[in-house]
């Protein structure tokens, strides 16, 4: 998976042509017109991983003449650019992003992500009027909470009740809207949803209040109900932010095929032409380390093809002429002819897509648990309102008013409303700062009450091949070297028994450091600091091995079959051999490379009480190999994507909650469908599109990490209702007897919000998980 | 008391200007890339046209 990732990212001879773009059909399609005159195009930047590439991208762009505005956004992985294009052409402009060193590919013009950006700007401002506003209604609140101990007149109390007023109404009205839509919606659908009550809720302690201020009487609440609006409001903004960091799958799609393709014309030659030109039955030449455009079936001799985002598959294929290629996979060794079979929505790429949408459409609902709780307690304190004013209008009808107001604030639901949300975003903080991307911020609850692990292999629990032995064959009786034995013949050159072993490693490297093929790359890196010889007269043969001249000698290195003749292959293993003319000199043998971490976390795992389990699409035989090394009892081999999606149902039918983790495409569809899918930082961009949760920097044990955190959150998520509860048990009934004067009201309001965060920030506290504290710096024992 | 005359007017003036200067910063998209200004700083422009190094920069000024 790592050399695909290699040649995925060098700039082959497959990047595409920029002055094909200049053609008026395909602009069309990705430019947009603007009123001046100018024109916008959003670009998918591939090869932007961090800020420092923004600069350059940047400074890039805004050196062309004509251009006007670039906006990129590192999160996806977009640039946006308004330029005049009489003074520079849409080819210039990508031809410029290419020379920068990234790989620019114009997005349809419909995904002009306009509505991202504008939720994102509305939720900040709305957010800020918020703050201010609260702040403002909570310094006038206190003159007239000092007013309620120290009597003043009631000209300045109306004075500072309608400056109250004045600074809440903008947070309501404004910044309150998105509750107010929500609640209007639900009703709509006819659903009680989360905005309803909290919007009634606003609703009614703002009106109450600006009824006591035209009335005369009474107490105002103008800072609580700022207050509420801005601590929702936070909460609100925070988990949008972790939206948008999100992929969508639009543009995850757009990556994973190529935006052009070269097409034979009739007498022979080449033409490039866009992916979406394609028909079936054209002839469509790839070359070495470009992707496949389109389904189709090789017209050439043969090629090698790595379908291990498709399929889970481990080795790259051979493919012989009649063969069937697929759009996405990579092909290692070429170049290939390809007669177009499928193309676009056809493929089985596209498919395997089309089953990720799917699958996320029918993920059950499990999350919104908490929600449920803010809503149904609001509903009940709505209810102890009404039944607070029915009580007073028969027995008193003049303490009615202010009764139901205590009822409403001293009970206003920010501690519950709270209770999830401050707990989960400091979560997300610390997972953050360790490395741990959530996307969607209920995967936190699920994850805690998660049961089942389904891990993936290629590429989540391996991470390519390594070399573990080398078998010597020589004079004397064959000897066995195994990695570290190999690391040490390649540090200093040995003494007379390790002699031929020494010098068939240094010829094995030699040859190997001339490809780029996984095994190739494992046997160069088990010689470790050995400096090979030079290799001359390199011959690479596509799919069977590398021939070349290494001191006079004439070598091959590659399957037995290739390397020795037929006679000489009877009790060589399946690895690689070396081999020259007179036969059989060393033969390698070859094991997928598990992640360094991968048995720690399966180990911690399974100690959680998880059943852990791989579903891999690779060959049953190698997945049986993997499990055994980990100790994973149950496993299943040669699954497709709708497979996989099926062994999950199957688990959740018993009722099981499943965490699935993966990489590739082929694990797209069963991430987008299980409780919590986890993707791999370095896997595709379908795979984290259809994740809940990211894991950075390739490290597997995050995921017990963010499991523990997990726990922990909800162990904390717990402590904060029962806390809320209580208040508002003892404080809801002596509101209700008209017993709470409003100062105490709105302090315990506060007080209890504040608690609630303030509980929530011990999250994390505790030490890592697996980490030992470090001793404490000393005067060393004598 | 008659200074809060002056000064709670003056208060909701600053609170409604800083708010204007916010709305105006975030549709200029000030609040977009909170990521890569941080770096600006630490970056050599070897090739940059509008200073090239010598007489410009310290001639200008």
């Amino acid at each position: 998976m790592s050399a695909a990732g290699l040649a995925a990212t060098s700039p082959g001879p497959g990047a595409p042509e920029p002055a094909l773009w200049d053609d008026a059909e395909l602009q069309r399609h990705v430019l947009l017109r603007r009123d001046d005159g100018r024109a916008e195009v959003v670009l998918s930047i591939g090869g932007l991983r961090c800020s420092a590439c923004v600069l350059a991208l940047e400074r890039a762009l805004t050196g062309l003449p004509g251009v006007g505005r670039v906006q990129i956004n590192p999160a996806s992985r977009r640039a946006r650019v308004v330029w005049d294009d009489r003074c520079t052409r849409l080819s210039a402009l990508l031809a410029a992003v290419t020379r920068a060193g990234f790989r620019p590919l114009p997005l349809d013009a419909c995904a002009l992500d306009d509505a991202r950006r504008d939720e994102g700007r509305d939720a900040l401002k709305r957010l800020l009027v918020a703050g201010f506003g609260a702040a403002q209604a909570m310094m006038f609140a206190v003159v007239l909470y000092v007013g309620a101990v120290d009597p003043m007149d009631t000209t300045t109390r109306d004075l500072f009740r309608w400056l109250g007023f004045a600074v809440a109404t903008p947070v309501v009205l404004y910044s309150g809207r998105p509750f107010f839509a929500g609640a209007l919606r639900s009703l709509r659908a006819r659903r009680l949803g989360m905005d309803v009550p909290v919007a009634l809720a606003i609703a009614l302690v703002y009106g109450a209040s600006l009824a006591v201020a035209l009335d005369g009487g009474g107490e105002v609440y103008f800072d609580s109900v700022s207050m509420f609006v801005f601590f929702l409001l936070a909460g609100r903004y925070l988990e949008l932010r972790g939206r948008h960091r999100a992929l969508d799958l639009t543009d995850a799609l757009a990556r994973l095929t190529p935006p052009t393709a070269d097409r034979r014309r009739a007498d022979g030659t080449l033409e490039q032409v866009p992916v979406a030109a394609l028909r079936a039955g054209d002839l469509v030449r790839v070359d070495s380390g470009a992707t496949v455009p389109a389904d189709g079936r090789l017209e050439s001799a043969a090629c090698r093809v790595d379908e291990s985002m498709l399929s889970g598959e481990s080795v790259a294929c051979h493919r012989g002429r009649g063969d069937e290629l697929l759009a996405g996979s990579l092909l290692v060794e070429g170049p290939a002819e390809l007669r177009v079979m499928r193309t676009g929505a056809a493929t089985t790429l596209a498919g395997i897509v089309a089953l990720v949408g799917r699958a996320q459409a029918e993920r059950p609902r499990l999350a919104r648990a908490s929600e449920r709780v803010v809503a149904s307690f609001v509903a009940l304190v709505l209810g102890l309102a009404a039944a607070t004013a029915l009580a007073w209008g028969l027995a008193d009808p003049a303490r009615m008013f202010p009764a139901v107001v205590a009822v409403l604030v001293v009970s206003c639901p920010c501690a519950f409303a709270l209770a999830v949300p401050a707990a989960i975003t400091r979560t997300l903080a610390v997972l953050a700062a360790r490395g741990v991307l959530v996307v969607r911020p209920d995967a936190i609850e699920a994850l805690a009450g998660a049961t089942h692990v389904v891990f993936d292999k290629t590429g989540t629990l391996t991470d390519g091949v390594r070399c573990s032995a080398m078998r010597v064959f020589g004079a004397g009786p064959t000897r066995e070297f195994d990695a570290d034995r190999m690391r040490q013949l390649g540090r200093r050159p040995p003494a007379e028994p390790d002699r031929a072993a020494y010098s068939a490693l240094r010829m094995a490297a030699a040859l190997a450091r001339e490809s780029r093929h996984p095994a190739s790359l494992a046997i160069a890196a088990a010689a470790g600091d050995l400096e090979p010889p030079r290799a001359r007269e390199i011959r690479s043969h596509a799919g069977l091995g590398i021939e070349a001249c290494v001191d006079g000698r004439r070598l091959r290195l590659g399957r037995p079959a290739f390397a020795l003749r037929a006679e000489q292959t009877a009790g060589v293993g399946d690895g690689v051999v070396l081999a020259d003319e007179s036969g059989l000199i060393a033969e390698f043998v070859l094991e997928e490379k598990l992640r360094a971490d991968a048995a720690a976390t399966v180990r911690a795992l399974v100690a959680d009480g998880l059943t852990v389990e791989i579903a891999s699409g690779d060959a049953p035989a190698r997945v049986r190999r993997v499990a055994a090394r980990l100790g994973v009892e149950r496993w299943q081999g040669g699954l497709l994507p709708a497979d996989k999606l099926a062994r999950l149902r199957e688990v959740r039918a018993a009722g099981a909650r499943t965490v699935a983790v993966g990489d590739g495409v082929n694990d797209a569809p069963v991430l987008a469908g299980a409780d919590i899918g986890v993707a791999m930082a370095g896997g595709t961009d379908l795979a984290r599109a259809a994740s809940d949760i990211v894991l950075a920097g390739e490290r597997l044990e995050l995921l017990s990490t963010t499991r523990e955190l997990a726990r922990e959150t909800l162990a904390t998520v717990q402590q904060n209702r029962r806390w809320a509860l209580g208040y508002n048990l003892a404080a809801i009934p002596l509101a209700a007897l008209g017993l709470v004067p409003p100062w105490l009201a709105a302090l315990g309001m506060s007080l209890s919000s504040l608690g609630v965060v303030l509980n929530a920030l011990r999250i994390g506290r505790r030490r890592p998980p697996g980490r030992e504290p470090l001793p404490a710096p000393g005067p060393a024992p004598a | 008391m008659n200074v809060l005359l002056l000064m709670i007017p003056l208060s909701i003036a600053l609170v409604a200007g800083a708010a204007a200067a916010f709305f105006w910063a975030v549709n200029h998209d000030q609040f977009d890339d909170l990521e890569s200004p941080k770096l600006l700083p630490l970056m050599d422009d070897p090739d940059d046209p509008a200073a090239p190094p010598g007489e410009d920069r310290t001639g200008g000024r």
